[in-house]
C-alpha cells in the first residue's frame, strides 16, 4: 500500500495535512498552518505550505476562493474530497494491519 | 527582509501567490526555521516552474477527460435510447433512427473512454479491464449496424451476419457496462447510483437472453426484464455523466494553477 498522495513526491505529506485541514471547510494559508500545527504538534513552514498548495491547485484537488483583504481562502474540490477519502482509507487499512501485527486491536 | 525573501521566488509565482504569501510572512515573526523554509520553497518554485508546462497539461487532460466523458455519457444515452426506441417501433425502414442510435453508441464509447481515464488513476488494471469488454461490444455494435444498413452480403465476422455482429456487440456492450459499473463502485468518485444501475443492466442481460432464446417463454417476464435493462442502462450512463460534469465544474476553474 502506498499512503502518499500520487505524484507529489516530498510534498505528499504536507499536501495530505493540507487536505485534511480543508476537509471541514475553506481556510486561508495562515489558518491552515495553525490548524496543521495544532493537529500534529509540528509547525509547517510557509515555503512548504505554498509549495504544496500550488501542487494541489494544479492538480485540481483544491481551489482558491476570492481573497478577503490579502488572505485568499482555499477549499477542497470534489476530486480533492475523493482523493483525500481514498488516501485516508488506505492509511486506515495500513494502520489496522500494523496494529494487528503488534497484537493490539485497532480503535 | 520579507521583500527580499519574496524576490527569491520567480516572477510568475509572485504574480499568483505573492500578495497572500507576503501577508502570511507579515503575520508572525520570522525565525531561522521560517527563513530556511522560504529559501528552500523559492528554490523549489524555480525548479517546479520549469516542469509546470507538463504538469499543467496533465491536469488539463485529467479534467478534460472527465468533462468530455460526462457530456458524452448524457448525450450518448439519450441518443441511444431515442434511436433504439424509434427504430424498434418504426415500420417504415427509415434510416434516421439508426443514425441516431449509431451516434448514441459512438458517444457512449467516447464516454466509456473518458470516464475510464478518470477512474483509472487509482485502479488502472481493474478499470481498463472493465473498459475492454464494453468497448469491444460498442465497436462491434457500431460496425454491425453500419454493415446492416449497407446491406453487406454474407458473413461479417467469424461466420456471423452483420445483424448478428450488431446483436452480439449490443449484448457485450450492455453486459460490459455492468462490469464498468462494478469498477466505478470499487473506485468511487463518480455516481454510485449510476454505477449500480449499470451493474443491474449488465446482470439483466442473462435472463433477457434466456427469454429471447426461448428458455423463458412467459412474455410479461421477458418484457419486464427488457424494461429494467433499458431503464438501468440509460439511467446509469446519464447519472454517471451528470456526476462527472458536476465534479468537473467544481474543479476545472483552478486546474492550470499558476497560469
Amino acid at each position: 500500500m502506498d499512503p502518499r498522495i500520487p505524484e507529489l513526491g516530498r510534498f505528499a505529506e504536507p499536501a495530505l495535512l493540507i487536505l485534511v485541514s480543508l476537509s471541514d471547510g475553506p481556510k486561508h494559508g495562515y489558518a491552515i498552518m495553525a490548524d496543521v500545527e495544532s493537529g500534529t504538534g509540528r509547525p509547517m513552514g510557509p515555503g512548504t505550505l505554498y509549495a504544496a498548495l500550488a501542487r494541489l491547485e494544479e492538480r485540481g484537488l483544491i481551489e482558491a476562493l476570492a481573497p478577503v483583504e490579502r488572505r485568499r481562502p482555499y477549499r477542497l474540490t470534489a476530486i480533492g474530497e475523493t482523493v483525500l477519502g481514498e488516501q485516508l482509507q488506505g492509511l486506515a487499512a495500513f494502520a489496522e494491519t500494523g496494529l494487528r501485527r503488534l497484537g493490539r486491536s485497532p480503535g | 527582509m520579507i521583500a527580499l525573501l519574496l524576490r527569491l521566488y520567480p516572477a510568475r509565482w509572485r504574480d499568483r501567490y505573492g500578495d497572500e504569501f507576503a501577508a502570511i510572512l507579515e503575520s508572525r515573526p520570522l525565525g531561522p526555521f521560517d527563513v530556511a523554509d522560504v529559501v528552500l520553497g523559492a528554490l523549489d518554485a524555480h525548479l517546479h516552474l520549469r516542469g509546470l508546462g507538463a504538469a499543467t497539461s496533465h491536469g488539463k487532460g485529467f479534467t478534460m477527460s472527465l468533462r468530455i466523458g460526462g457530456y458524452a455519457a448524457v448525450v450518448g444515452a439519450i441518443l441511444w435510447v431515442v434511436g433504439f426506441g424509434v427504430a424498434s417501433v418504426d415500420q417504415s425502414d427509415a434510416v434516421w433512427p439508426w443514425v441516431v442510435f449509431l451516434s448514441g453508441t459512438v458517444a457512449l464509447l467516447i464516454a466509456l473512454a473518458g470516464l475510464s481515464a478518470f477512474e483509472a488513476r487509482r485502479y488502472p488494471r481493474l478499470v481498463w479491464a472493465a473498459f475492454a469488454v464494453p468497448a469491444v461490444g460498442a465497436l462491434m455494435s457500431a460496425v454491425g449496424l453500419v454493415a446492416t444498413a449497407l446491406r453487406l452480403p454474407g458473413a461479417l465476422l467469424a461466420s456471423m451476419t452483420p445483424w448478428e455482429v450488431w446483436f452480439v456487440g449490443l449484448i457485450l456492450f450492455v453486459a460490459g457496462s455492468g462490469l464498468f459499473g462494478v469498477a466505478c463502485l470499487r473506485t468511487g468518485g463518480l455516481s454510485r447510483l449510476g454505477a449500480a444501475m449499470l451493474l443491474v443492466a449488465g446482470l439483466a442481460v442473462v435472463p433477457m437472453l434466456a427469454g429471447t432464446s426461448g428458455v423463458v417463454t412467459w412474455e410479461p417476464i421477458v418484457g419486464a426484464l427488457f424494461a429494467v435493462l433499458l431503464i438501468a442502462f440509460v439511467g446509469g450512463w446519464i447519472l454517471l455523466g451528470i456526476g462527472a460534469i458536476r465534479s468537473d465544474r467544481r474543479s476545472f476553474a483552478t486546474v492550470g494553477g499558476l497560469t
